[in-house]
């Protein structure tokens, strides 16, 4: 009966959960999805990393590269982010080259990974303005349920966190480049960047903010994607974007400044005891 | 056109001059000029679309960013997607089911602030051109500077060398926020702060809209 309403009703049938202080899949407003995470789960690459949210499911891996730094920035090495949202993921995408919002939000992942500096180029360069590491970050969506950006954040700081650098060593004269990968150190990060996705909605007389939305609630909210979302690294704010939806009072900012404050934490909590338990597996 | 001594002056903004009906072959065209940048757009609709991109609720709004080098990027797509959420927004969409309106926005100078005087100069040509909408909005661009001090409208040598750079939509009916787009790092006191400054910079972005309105009004 209750699908029947939803497909009669859409907007009535969500309204009438929102009213009564629940939302359709049963959490509170500012209750988030599991996160289940695991570490070094691909081989072939040099680091990565498997997370769900709820439904969510984000792959990524990490490859490495050598080249040669940019001219106009000789001592910087690269960090390249590529998002793909295959038409396996969600009915909303079709086969073919990328979507509008798969490039909006890659351009979104890598610029809180950007502005959030916990990555310093300068340590991915060898040698000035002729050896430089290419990370290169493939992200791959296996299912979008909603709250996509921060899937994909877990995904890239849990890999960059577990990358291990090799040692190179570079001949100035002959130009001779020579690879050691049993010497390897481990990448600085510096802090851990966590986004919060929220939806807005609007109900008669006040608006009301969901926590790490699904894809339907997404869908409800009217945004393609979550309609804000903030960013912290280690307490401070490295992107708020808000789009679309219902417009934000400054009373549920506050809130969500403080919601985004615990997810931090238990992202972080995460993240640290996924990696431990891979160590303690290795060794 | 001057960078006249808005320096420290809190609430005062870059000189803005417009014209509305600039082009004439647009259902609504505007050119917008926020101290020395300036933007024009182009709206037209409601037009007939092709079928697969039409939508039974409402228009199909598109936006076309394209700036003075002509090479779109992706950041561009980026923009597009702001300055598209934020007039989608704005517009009474459901009025024109199965229809497009598209935006054209066509960069001409930029010394910083570009992203809020095209949303601005987007505002005013939806109001020239006619199209039924629930609130007109208002866009401030802010930085950050180096000693963590709140810029408004900063000219482009200060945006080069600013910690952050946060601009802010507003809309006229409950003055909340609409879209927000922030680079940088920066605390929460200075994001609440850099909020409330543009809230209250947006009040006389709005008064300007009337006066041009009212100006071209009567005319007409």
């Amino acid at each position: 009966m209750a699908e029947i309403y939803k497909l009669i009703h859409p907007l009535k049938y969500f309204t009438d959960y929102i009213s009564r202080e629940v939302r359709p899949d049963g959490r509170k407003f500012d209750e988030q999805r599991n996160i289940k995470l695991n570490v070094n789960s691909l081989k072939t690459a040099e680091a990565s990393a498997v997370v769900k949210c709820g439904n969510t499911t984000v792959v990524c891996g990490i490859q490495l590269e050598l080249a040669t730094p940019k001219a106009e920035e000789p001592d910087l090495g690269y960090l390249v982010t590529n998002l793909e949202l295959p038409a396996l993921c969600s009915p909303k995408y079709r086969p073919g080259p990328p979507s509008d919002h798969a490039q909006v939000t890659n351009y979104l992942v890598s610029d809180i990974i950007t502005n959030s500096k916990c990555i310093n180029l300068k340590d991915l360069c060898i040698v000035p303005d002729k050896l430089a590491w290419v990370l290169y970050c493939d992200i791959v969506c296996l299912d979008n349920d909603g709250s996509l950006v921060d899937a994909c954040i877990i995904a890239l700081m849990a890999s960059l966190k577990t990358l291990c650098l090799p040692s190179v060593t570079y001949d100035n004269d002959t130009e001779d480049i020579k690879v050691n990968a049993d010497i390897r150190t481990p990448l600085k990060v510096h802090g851990l960047p966590v986004a919060t996705s929220f939806a807005v909605y609007k109900l008669p007389d006040r608006n009301i903010l969901l926590t790490d939305p699904s894809a339907y609630e997404e869908e409800m909210c009217g945004g393609i994607g979550a309609n804000f979302i903030v960013c912290s690294n280690e307490g401070l704010l490295c992107g708020t974007q808000k789009f679309g939806g219902s417009n934000l009072l400054s009373d549920s900012q506050e809130e969500s400044l403080k919601i985004s404050r615990d997810r931090t934490n238990v992202v972080k909590k995460v993240i640290e005891t996924s990696i431990k338990n891979d160590n303690e597996f290795v060794s | 056109m001057g960078m006249e001594k808005n320096v420290s002056k809190d609430f005062k903004l870059k000189p803005m001059k417009c014209e509305l009906n600039f082009l004439s072959k647009s259902d609504g065209s505007t050119i917008l000029s926020q101290g020395d940048t300036v933007a024009v757009v182009s709206v037209n609709g409601p037009l007939d679309i092709k079928s697969t991109s039409q939508s039974i609720e409402k228009s199909t709004l598109e936006v076309l960013y394209c700036t003075k080098g002509g090479k779109p990027s992706v950041a561009d797509r980026y923009k597009e997607n702001v300055i598209r959420q934020t007039c989608e927004t704005a517009i009474l969409g459901s009025l024109y089911p199965r229809t497009g309106i598209t935006v054209t926005i066509q960069e001409l100078e930029d010394y910083g602030g570009l992203l809020s005087c095209c949303l601005n100069c987007t505002c005013l040509a939806l109001l020239n051109s006619g199209v039924s909408m629930r609130c007109v909005y208002a866009a401030v661009t802010c930085a950050v500077d180096e000693s963590g001090d709140i810029v408004l409208e900063p000219p482009k040598h200060q945006l080069q060398t600013a910690r952050a750079v946060m601009t802010f939509v507003y809309d006229s009916r409950e003055k909340s926020l609409v879209t927000s787009f922030t680079e940088g790092m920066f605390s929460e006191d200075t994001y609440k702060e850099a909020l409330a400054r543009c809230h209250a910079a947006s009040d006389l972005i709005f008064s300007f809209y009337r006066d041009i309105v009212s100006k071209y009004a009567n005319v007409i």
